[in-house]
């Protein structure tokens, strides 16, 4: 187990090189010119001067392949580079706003597994009855409805109309409630669709048949040899959830005036700042590469042949 | 109750009428803690001669001019209580107020100017699109309450470019390093920075030491809130007080603030033109029966209403006639459809048999109509555009493009038709005439092709170091004559600051500018 989580983690360089160098080039082989919208967001107008000197001061009238040998020299230093927009260092700018994020994402993360996983099983042992119905009902909205729109909706109801939460801002734990369910109902949903097909798998492997007429009581029969089973593949959509919470919340962080490194990410989109856009797409990737290694242990604790393949 | 209130709320969906408002909407704003306001960003550093990150609403909240801007061109005592020009507009020189602190108790006298201009001179090239700065020749204090600027020539809006939010203002001499930087925001204005938290507020609190009248707000929150349509939200959950400016508020979420007896709103005079320019230069534009027929075939009046919502007045004018030498009576020609057609006609303009597209000499009539496709409102108006011209035979292909390839297209002159703005007060007429000479500027691309370009820019170069009024006032004449005559602009609607608040707050007025917000004016009730 611990050779396979050193393969894993030696693979994160080389992995992050390679995320890193093909982001450059897209954001740099792209259409445009971003000291144009430097000039454009600093109100300067755009003569030749200008922007031979906002090409300078970006650095951008080096060759490509320069740029990016620097911005990965300071890499090496713990160095990301400074934000054209804000002259503020990423790396500062990361720290600060990584916490909110990753405070929205976790609740995301919990509010999924708190909904999924119960409702899944509820509907998978009611088959083809009313909860059953209603759940799928849920699920099929739930995927169906953009995380933007429903921020709104839920911000209508329980800020505008009925008052009971804050409408915006990260101000206690109040204001955390609409972000986190706007960001993980769709999670919440595909969980709980995923919950009830792996359940609803288990149920029928020989081996519970063979269980049930040893007489195990049912309460047994479902904690272990339903449950367990039936986890491993949600196991597997967490890490996916992962990446997709966080990547939803950007929008869904614009929409809460969430301090967060969505929005961040946005405005830096709008902004064509680059530093940032490399910084946010190698913490993103970090993010993602380090939750899916994590689930990849889990399932190997979970599941003794795994254990066992990777002890052979 | 509740579905209403949702129907209400929905953004797209608010203008229906007889909707009522949903109950936690109704309390009032605090009466004694800060205004509560937003913007899409912090307000960064703050310095005062710099430009991005530093937003202009805080810049001129910190900072102060040596003279002020007021509407229709004219200039009032700021930080100077007099000024006078030498050498026939060559110097000027300014009796500073006396008394003037900065908020770090630093006395704001003629060393503390000096200090200032010398730091921004030092980098001069960063500041080269002003012309002013160009123009300097240096600064001097004659005495600690008098200073003397030397120009390298008449320059004569001179004192409007001293009037702009940035970059001639004043901060500390304690708080400027030799090299420029700011080692804090201090400036002479009734407020200071108290707080910035990234991502979230920024703090502004009166200064009780202030030279002029005390604001009577306490204190500004400054709430960062990217989005218009959570701002509508967070303006009708109580949890900002007031939105203010040219996009805080989409035109649709304004006319649902405006039926709602809970708020107040109100629409300024024009501040900038929204508009087309035509490319003079480039085929088929470059047909003056065209630009013409472009002209009079697009229902503005439609657009206005339509797509604007009429949250900004009709212009037919390239300036709007509250900016200095601007009111001469022009008009643009009444929206003609067939009219249009007669001409394009006569120009050799016709229709193939079952065709839509005009044609002359074996070329369609089809032109590039620019816009920034991300910009929402630029989209649904080149829509509205494009369905116009079709009507008249012109086919116009919309290119919906990120912002730096729009600007690119602007600067190289790719376009056939392209949105932009005028640069507003107190840049408009002066400045933004002077940048038609650069070809950088989408201005200059779309006059390119017009015989009287070197005129054109002769005689801006002109107007801009006259010292007879009366000449001054001619050459303005002949070139807004000109250019509206060319039809090089079709004018869209004149921009306005949109104000909403809570009916509880008290009043509040316009600034004189686009981003001068007077938060030193408003006065609460009670």
């Amino acid at each position: 187990m611990t050779g396979f989580a050193l393969r894993r983690l030696l693979s994160l360089p080389p992995l992050l090189l390679a995320v890193s160098f093909g982001f450059f080039a897209m954001l740099r082989l792209g259409r445009g010119d971003p000291a144009l919208d430097y000039l454009r967001l600093a109100q300067i107008p755009p003569t030749d001067a200008a922007l031979a000197l906002a090409r300078l001061e970006l650095g951008l009238d080096r060759p490509l392949l320069a740029q990016y040998g620097a911005w990965l020299a300071g890499l090496a230093r713990g160095d990301l580079g400074t934000s054209w927009f804000t002259r503020r260092p990423v790396l500062e700018e990361i720290a600060e706003f990584l916490p909110a994020t990753l405070q929205l994402a976790g609740t995301a993360m919990l509010v999924t597994l708190l909904l999924g996983l119960p409702l899944g099983f509820w509907a998978a042992l009611r088959r083809d009855r009313w909860p059953d119905h209603a759940t799928r009902l849920i699920a099929f909205l739930g995927v169906s409805l953009p995380n933007f729109w429903l921020a709104f909706l839920l911000v209508l109801l329980f800020a505008v109309t009925l008052g009971w939460l804050p409408a915006m801002g990260r101000e206690g734990p109040a204001s955390l409630i609409l972000p986190a369910l706007a960001t993980a109902t769709m999670s919440a949903c595909v969980m709980l669709r995923l919950v009830r097909a792996s359940v609803l798998g288990a149920l029928g492997e020989p081996h519970l048949r063979f269980a049930a007429a040893r007489g195990l009581p049912r309460r047994v029969l479902l904690a272990r040899h339903v449950g367990l089973n039936a986890l491993l593949p949600p196991l597997t959509a967490m890490g996916l959830h992962l990446g997709e919470l966080i990547g939803g919340a950007m929008v869904v962080e614009t929409v809460f005036g969430w301090p967060g490194l969505g929005r961040w990410a946005l405005l830096a989109i709008g902004n064509r700042d680059y530093p940032v856009l490399q910084g946010f797409v190698l913490v993103l990737t970090l993010v993602f590469v380090l939750g899916n290694l994590l689930v990849d242990l889990a399932y190997a604790w979970l599941d003794p042949r795994l254990r066992l393949e990777h002890a052979a | 109750m509740l579905r209403r209130s949702l129907l209400r709320g929905l953004p797209g969906l608010g203008a229906l009428p007889g909707l009522r408002a949903g109950r936690a909407a109704a309390a009032p704003a605090p009466a004694m803690g800060p205004l509560r306001f937003s913007w899409p960003t912090n307000a960064g550093p703050l310095h005062p001669h710099l430009y991005a990150p530093n937003q202009m609403y805080a810049q001129a909240m910190l900072y102060e001019p040596l003279v002020r801007y007021v509407e229709g061109g004219g200039v009032a005592p700021a930080l100077a209580t007099a000024w006078r020009a030498e050498e026939g507009g060559r110097a000027y020189v300014f009796s500073l107020r006396p008394g003037v602190r900065f908020s770090d108790g630093t006395p704001f006298d003629a060393a503390a100017v000096v200090a200032n201009l010398r730091a921004l001179l030092e980098n001069r090239a960063r500041h080269a699109w002003l012309e002013l700065v160009a123009q300097i020749a240096g600064v001097e204090a004659l005495d600690a309450g008098t200073v003397r600027l030397a120009l390298h020539g008449p320059y004569y809006p001179t004192l409007m470019e001293l009037a702009l939010i940035r970059p001639l203002r004043f901060a500390s001499p304690a708080a400027l390093r030799p090299d420029g930087t700011l080692a804090a925001p201090i400036g002479t204005g009734p407020w200071a920075l108290a707080e910035t938290r990234p991502g979230q507020h920024d703090l502004f609190r009166r200064r009780e030491d202030y030279w002029g009248p005390r604001p009577a707000l306490q204190a500004v929150q400054v709430k960062v809130l990217a989005d218009a349509n959570t701002r509508a939200l967070a303006l009708e959950s109580g949890e900002i007080d007031l939105a203010y400016g040219t996009d805080q508020l989409d035109a649709d979420s304004f006319r649902r603030f405006a039926g709602d007896r809970r708020f107040t709103t109100a629409i300024s005079p024009p501040l900038a033109t929204r508009l087309m320019a035509m490319n003079s230069a480039r085929f088929p534009t470059d047909d003056l029966a065209v630009r013409q027929a472009i002209a009079q075939g697009i229902d503005r009046a439609a657009l206005v209403r339509h797509v604007l919502l009429d949250t900004e007045p009709a212009a037919e004018t390239l300036f709007a006639e509250n900016f200095p030498y601007t009111r001469l009576g022009l008009r643009a020609p009444a929206h003609d459809r067939a009219a249009a057609a007669a001409r394009l006609e006569q120009a050799g303009w016709h229709l193939p048999p079952g065709g839509r597209v005009r044609q002359k000499e074996g070329r369609e009539l089809a032109l590039d109509l620019c816009f920034v496709g991300s910009d929402a409102l630029q989209k649904s108006l080149a829509e509205a555009v494009q369905g116009d011209l079709a009507r008249l035979g012109i086919a116009a292909r919309l290119r919906g493009e990120d912002s730096a390839s729009y600007l690119g297209r602007q600067k190289s002159g790719e376009f056939g038709l392209i949105f932009t703005d005028s640069w507003g007060a107190p840049y408009d007429p002066h400045a933004f005439l002077g940048s038609m000479r650069q070809p950088a500027h989408a201005d200059y691309q779309a006059q390119r092709g017009l015989p009287m370009k070197a005129e054109i820019d002769r005689r801006i170069g002109a107007v801009l170091v006259s010292t007879e009024e009366a000449a001054r006032a001619e050459e303005y004449r002949w070139l807004l004559t000109t250019l509206h005559e060319q039809a090089v602009y079709f004018p869209i609607s004149f921009l306005t600051n949109k104000l909403v608040y809570r009916a509880g707050l008290g009043t509040v007025p316009f600034g004189g500018t686009r981003y001068e917000i007077p938060f030193d004016q408003i006065l609460p009730r009670g």
